[in-house]
């Protein structure tokens, strides 16, 4: 176990000294490391990582995400996936090898507009990430409202192994579905979907908050 | 926000939620179907100009700036100042507003506005005349959009119009050689009447106003209706493609009347005038 | 000439609006002022009144102006009409146009551009009123945007001028000692780095005037870079620089 270091940083901010591992979101000019984001630098065990508080979302490969359609070509869906590219669904993916443009009717799967939970299947640089919705709970989401976060929130609001969220769900009747894109789909009971965004916003914003589980456990016991 | 260059998306569920609402008189935000958003109101924000008006409306932001300056009277009327309008909508306003000359919204923005003041006669521009034929005001109303959240028409019409009620313009006068020459005296625009815009926007058959950018994404039709201040219409102007019935039109004639004087009534105590 | 009576310098070395040779004109910074954009700030820098926005990374559009390798940024650096002491027509001018170019390449290099092949990163940075230094002012309120934004940046960059003015060296000129005065050095540095990324000066100096000046405008700009932290840190984590130690 490392002594967990943490502080302020802006861009440019000097972190640390000497041979360390980059994790995230710093850069090295000869023995010195630098943040290159607004958030706090961790120093643990020989790595250094700065948690950003802002940022866009960046594609990576078995990402869940939540994408809404935005149009549709002869072979595939385009989704907008919040993110600096657009990403785009095969109609292979979901009519199968043995699609047709011209029997199958891409509308009558995904209309511009809806909304869906896929993974992301493969991401190059400069080139628009690819989806797939083959898989449990993946697919058209209905019945629920969407929530947006700022992306680089979401791994407070699941919380290790999950017990954020799953706080949130249990006090509010709620299933929260989270794309690591900053896009939350919550279902459940009309108030409980009223307090889960409110807890989730809660978490948004004081997520570089120390105490944040306490508070947020308060807000919920609380009637919120 | 969306990064998409489509223009503002929002999901089929969140419309299908906003539909099922107002069905029911209601909104996402607790509004009325007839209330509209804070109205913020904050003149004199740009000392070097003339005039000059910061509106918020919701998040919608506008500023507004007069610029007066001497100029030639334009020939058919020799004995009046000039009063020009423009609109820029910024790309700073929202990711899908590009930098470039204005396009046609924002030409229709920037003629409608400019109607409503015209027309209720706001200035008289007869006063504004140092040497009829030769030399008379120009007074120039720049309007930029910083952040669009749904209905531009009403917050820019607002930013001209505290913009041009509080400006104080520096008074020129002839020489006895006939030359002109700036005095140290400064003083308001001969202001007249302050007229107000209300606009209306139709969602099937639900008559709404101040909708925010999510609730714009389902209007089908817009009519707006500026009052000169005095009781009459001074200007009309309907948008977008589907139209209105003509019942449709006489229910907002009389609910803008109403609108009209509370909205009326909230700009002149935040301007300070009459 | 007789620099002591000079009528922008007074005899005890003060000049038009009270200051003494090396001190900045009033600055005031807020970070997160627009809500459409993904990152964005506000600046008054004496007179001047400018607000940035950050939009994106994004696709770029025309694709043919994508890179293969990194972003692409573009800026737009605009004077709103009434901006100024005249009216200002709306369509960009040939200075707002070199602006824009000398603004982009003092902020690029800051930038982690890589991080983000084929997109674009789009500036905007409108000048609601001018009173000299806008440009200095405009990049220091573009880089707090950028940060605003999360965009990954190596360093701030802030944006200062020294110059000459009846004879003297001074910093931050305001709009008179622009016009009436000898000499205009706009500067531009990533603090923390040290490196100077925009350099502009137009009017008369000597080799040393010059080498005073440049020390002086980079003075300023470490000082306005104080300011940039303690707005980035009142926005983002709540208290100010020192208490947050």
């Amino acid at each position: 176990m490392g002594v967990v270091k943490r502080k302020y940083v802006l861009p440019g901010d000097l972190v640390v000294e000497g041979n360390y591992q980059i994790i995230s979101n710093a850069y090295r000019i000869g023995n010195k490391i630098y943040s290159m984001k607004v958030g706090m630098a961790e120093i643990t065990n020989g790595k250094v990582r700065v948690i950003p508080l802002r940022g866009p979302y960046t594609p990576r490969v078995d990402d869940l995400v939540l994408g809404i359609i935005v149009d549709y070509a002869p072979l595939a869906w385009t989704v907008d996936i919040n993110s600096y590219f657009e990403a785009f669904l095969p109609a292979q993916n979901v009519f199968g090898k043995n699609f047709n443009p011209e029997v199958h009717d891409l509308t009558k799967k995904f209309k511009i507009g809806d909304l869906i939970a896929a993974k992301i299947v493969s991401f190059e640089r400069g080139k628009d990430p690819m989806l797939t919705v083959s898989g449990p709970g993946l697919g058209k989401l209905t019945r629920g409202e969407l929530v947006r976060i700022s992306p680089v929130k979401v791994p407070r609001l699941i919380g290790k192994k999950g017990s954020m969220s799953k706080m949130i769900e249990k006090a509010t009747g709620c299933e929260l579905i989270i794309g690591q894109n900053g896009l939350v789909f919550v279902r459940g009971p009309p108030e409980g979907i009223i307090k889960a965004i409110k807890a989730i916003k809660f978490v948004e914003e004081q997520a570089h908050t120390s105490g944040l589980t306490q508070n947020i456990q308060n807000f919920l016991k609380g009637g919120g | 926000m969306m990064i998409s260059q489509r223009g503002y998306f929002i999901e089929n569920l969140r419309k299908e939620q906003m539909l099922q609402l107002l069905a029911k008189g209601k909104r996402l935000d607790d509004r009325g179907l007839l209330d509209y958003r804070p109205l913020k109101i904050e003149v004199g924000v740009i000392e070097k100009a003339e005039g000059s008006a910061k509106v918020s409306l919701g998040d919608t932001q506008v500023i507004a700036g007069v610029k007066v300056e001497v100029d030639r009277p334009f020939p058919d009327t020799p004995d009046k100042g000039l009063l020009i309008v423009n609109a820029e909508v910024l790309p700073l306003a929202s990711a899908y507003s590009e930098p470039g000359p204005p396009d046609e919204d924002a030409i229709e923005l920037a003629r409608v506005v400019d109607r409503g003041v015209r027309e209720s006669e706001m200035i008289g521009l007869e006063k504004l005349v140092i040497e009829p034929g030769r030399y008379v005001y120009a007074v120039f109303v720049d309007v930029n959009v910083l952040n669009i959240d749904g209905n531009l028409f009403d917050a820019t019409s607002y930013a001209v119009v505290a913009a041009l009620a509080t400006a104080k313009y520096r008074k020129y006068e002839l020489t006895e050689n006939g030359e002109l020459k700036a005095t140290d005296k400064y003083e308001k625009l001969p202001i007249t009447t302050v007229p107000i815009s209300i606009t209306a926007f139709r969602i099937g058959d639900v008559i709404l106003l101040d909708p925010n950018a999510d609730e714009e994404t389902l209007v089908e039709a817009r009519l707006t209706f500026t009052f000169d201040g005095r009781g009459n219409l001074c200007a009309a102007q309907m948008g977008g493609s589907k139209g209105f019935s003509k019942d449709q039109i006489l229910k907002i004639i009389e609910i803008a009347k109403l609108k009209a004087e509370e909205i009326g009534g909230l700009l002149r105590r935040q301007i300070g005038y009459g | 000439m007789d620099d002591k009576l000079g009528k922008l310098i007074d005899e005890e070395g003060r000049r038009v609006d009270g200051r003494k040779f090396n001190e900045l004109r009033p600055i005031k910074i807020e970070v997160g002022v627009l809500k459409n954009a993904d990152g964005s700030a506000y600046i008054e820098h004496g007179g001047n009144k400018i607000v940035v926005a950050i939009y994106g990374p994004k696709e770029t559009h025309p694709k043919f102006m994508a890179l293969p390798d990194r972003a692409i940024l573009r800026c737009r650096y605009h004077m709103a009409p009434y901006s100024t002491e005249e009216r200002k027509p709306p369509q960009p001018s040939r200075r707002e146009i070199e602006l824009s170019k000398v603004i982009r390449e003092a902020l690029e290099p800051a930038v982690k551009l890589e991080e983000f092949p084929r997109t674009a990163i789009d500036v905007y940075i409108e000048v609601l009123q001018s009173d000299g230094g806008s440009r200095g002012a405009g990049i220091t309120a573009a880089s707090v945007a950028l940060a605003d934004a999360g965009i990954p940046m190596r360093d701030l960059v802030v944006g200062c001028a020294a110059g000459k003015v009846d004879g003297q060296i001074v910093l931050d000129l305001n709009d008179l000692e622009d016009k009436e005065g000898e000499a205009d050095l706009p500067v531009a540095i990533m603090p923390n780095i040290g490196q100077i990324t925009l350099l502009q000066m137009d009017g008369l100096l000597t080799i040393d005037e010059f080498k005073k000046a440049l020390d002086l405008a980079i003075e300023g700009c470490r000082k306005i870079h104080q300011i940039q932290r303690e707005a980035l840190y009142r926005k983002y984590f709540g208290t100010s620089e020192a208490e947050g130690k």
